[in-house]
């Protein structure tokens, strides 16, 4: 079928060319741009605690250590196991405390409650403290995501 | 399509900057090739606030923390070298080509009536992107950075009354320090764009005021000459030429791209060998070469006059040649030349 | 010309060369290595820390992209000058002649 004029002006089609390659051109960039803005920052693939450090730890007591750069909380349970969570809050990811008397976890910034077990029981957490997998290996606790 | 144009128009008018840029008139001859430098500044100028914003992102400016920061984004941060290398590799070329822009400017005598505040604006800003290089080379506090500057704000102690006073303003303090450190990095990404920007603001409405100047054969000629429309005749053909210059500025980047050295030491002695910016090299050369005593006058004194006096009848070029076409003319074109070879003879010696 | 701009530069020139070589012979002396001064192991400015992509991924991934600015700077320069081809013949055309009432180049129906 032989149209009777073009359907765009030279200038618009050679215009048109022009602007899609610069596009393409431009997008190549997009990737490595948003990997400079956004470096990965990877969590640890594990972190080991020496036991000597949890010789003062009572059953009930939590101790505090460095999960890449999130608190992590290290819990003794009353019969002598470990329970670790990752110790930001479900919510709005604020550091949460845990108040030994009541057994319970804390979020200061909206009020949340974690039971003893992480799980969100009062206050807006929607889910349960993320655990992490806790073992014995030698001289040292070794904590590792949970699969 | 054409409702959105409609719209934007009777909002912001814009149409009446398209129509100037369609009327725009740049003139054709044999020198027309010069008319890119102008605008190929202001692409490395783009490029170099880019990459600086985001080198800004991960850079950080303590004497604690500064090397280290570049030393990451040079191994951590993805991509991070080629963003440096960019960024400084974009210096020299914008460096370079302001002094090409400037050279062509000073040899058709474009500077002459009524153009000399353009002149005066331009002058200042190649004093200010020289200023540009000099803060941002302190930045990645290593040894020779440090050196570099401990002797480039040495050098206005030798004037009389104030001079003390400069160094001590630039340093923060009698020393080179972390003051001197936040210092620079507060005027390399703060005072100086802002300055630049203002200046450069001028400098192009009077660009645009004055329109393109043509050599003294064209002018002589009489009738307005051939020409190119600015839009879009000129402005295509400008952007192949910032396209050949962003594949030659990311060429470089990749395959040379800069390393950084060990980190500053203030007590350790000064490293061999070194050296400034190559921008700065043939003035580093002259000074070299000025002995203790010159006539009397502490050497460095007359060096630092001399250089004055330079930078002085550089800024009001325009007022001193003001028979750019005459025998005077001629004999200040013929300076102009051997300022050239002294200052490209000095930078050679310099390295050798 | 009168005779003091040529005095001028002159006396300019002269004083130039006076004090560059001047400070040649000075130069030479600061110059010269003095031996027993010189420490022997601080002097190298230190070993520099390597830029240029080093993983193997990411090295091939910048020449990638290097080749792909290359072969688009190649694409656009040559679609570039078929538009300004195209808007120095709208140009020629536009002003050489008077606006006509009825344009010629215009299609007509059927």
């Amino acid at each position: 079928m032989k149209l009777p004029y073009s359907l765009f002006s030279r200038r618009a089609f050679l215009n048109g060319l022009i602007g899609g390659w610069l596009a393409a051109l431009g997008a190549a960039f997009i990737n490595p741009f948003v990997k400079y803005i956004v470096p990965p920052t990877r969590e640890p693939d594990q972190v080991s605690v020496p036991l000597t450090e949890l010789k003062a730890l009572a059953a009930g007591q939590v101790h505090g250590f460095a999960w890449g750069n999130k608190p992590g909380l290290l819990k003794k349970a009353a019969d002598g196991s470990y329970i670790a969570f990752v110790g930001v809050c479900t919510h709005l990811d604020c550091n949460v405390t845990y108040v030994t008397e009541q057994k319970r976890f804390y979020c200061a910034c909206h009020e949340g409650w974690y039971d003893e077990n992480g799980i969100n029981i009062a206050g807006p957490p929607p889910s349960p403290l993320r655990r992490l997998a806790v073992s014995v290996e030698g001289d040292a606790l070794i904590i590792r995501k949970q699969v | 399509m054409n409702t959105l144009r409609a719209w934007v128009e009777e909002r912001l008018g814009l149409s009446t900057v398209t129509r100037y840029l369609e009327k725009k008139e740049v003139p054709r001859h044999k020198h027309t090739f010069l008319y890119y430098t102008g605008s190929s500044i202001f692409l490395f100028l783009g490029i170099q606030i880019v990459t600086g914003v985001l080198l800004a992102f991960y850079y950080r400016p303590t004497l604690a923390e500064a090397h280290a920061s570049i030393v990451r984004i040079m191994t951590e941060v993805p991509l991070g070298w080629l963003v440096r290398s960019v960024h400084s590799w974009s210096a020299t070329f914008m460096i370079a080509l302001v002094f090409v822009h400037l050279l062509g400017i000073a040899l058709t005598k474009a500077y002459r009536q009524p153009r000399e505040a353009t002149w005066i604006t331009g002058a200042l800003l190649l004093g200010l992107s020289l200023s540009f290089g000099f803060t941002g080379y302190l930045l990645p506090w290593d040894e020779l950075s440090l050196a570099a500057t401990k002797v480039g704000t040495d050098l206005p102690k030798a004037l009389p009354l104030v001079g003390g006073w400069i160094t001590r303003v630039m340093r923060a303090g009698e020393d080179v320090t972390g003051d001197t450190l936040s210092r620079f990095f507060t005027v390399h990404v703060s005072v100086l764009p802002l300055a630049l920007l203002a200046l450069l603001g001028v400098h192009l409405l009077l660009v645009q005021r004055h329109g393109m100047s043509v050599p003294l054969e064209e002018e002589r000629k009489g009738a307005k000459g051939p020409f190119l429309p600015f839009w879009p005749n000129f402005a295509f053909r400008e952007a192949g030429v910032w396209l050949v210059l962003a594949g030659l500025l990311m060429t470089t980047a990749v395959l040379a791209a800069p390393g950084v050295g060990l980190k500053a030491d203030l007590m350790a002695p000064a490293p061999a060998g070194i050296q400034p910016e190559w921008y700065f090299l043939f003035l580093f050369q002259t000074l070299k070469l000025i002995p203790a005593k010159v006539l009397g006058l502490n050497g460095e004194l007359a060096a630092i006059v001399i250089i004055m006096a330079g930078m002085a009848a550089f800024l009001l070029l325009p007022f001193i040649d003001d028979r750019p076409f005459e025998r005077k003319g001629q004999i200040i074109t013929g300076l102009a030349w051997a300022a050239l070879a002294y200052a490209v003879g000095m930078s050679i010696w310099s390295l050798l | 010309m009168n005779a003091r701009p040529r005095v001028t530069a002159a006396a300019g020139i002269f004083l130039l060369v006076f004090f560059v070589a001047s400070g040649v012979r000075e130069a030479r002396a600061q110059e010269t290595r003095q031996p027993s001064l010189t420490p022997d192991a601080p002097t190298a400015a230190g070993p520099e820390k390597p830029a240029a992509p080093r993983p193997a991924k990411e090295r091939m991934a910048v020449y990638v992209l290097l080749a792909w600015v290359w072969l688009s700077i190649g694409v656009l320069l040559g679609l570039l000058r078929l538009r300004v081809r195209e808007a120095d013949r709208v140009f020629r055309m536009g002003l050489e002649r008077p606006a006509e009432k009825t344009p010629k180049n215009r299609v007509t129906d059927g």
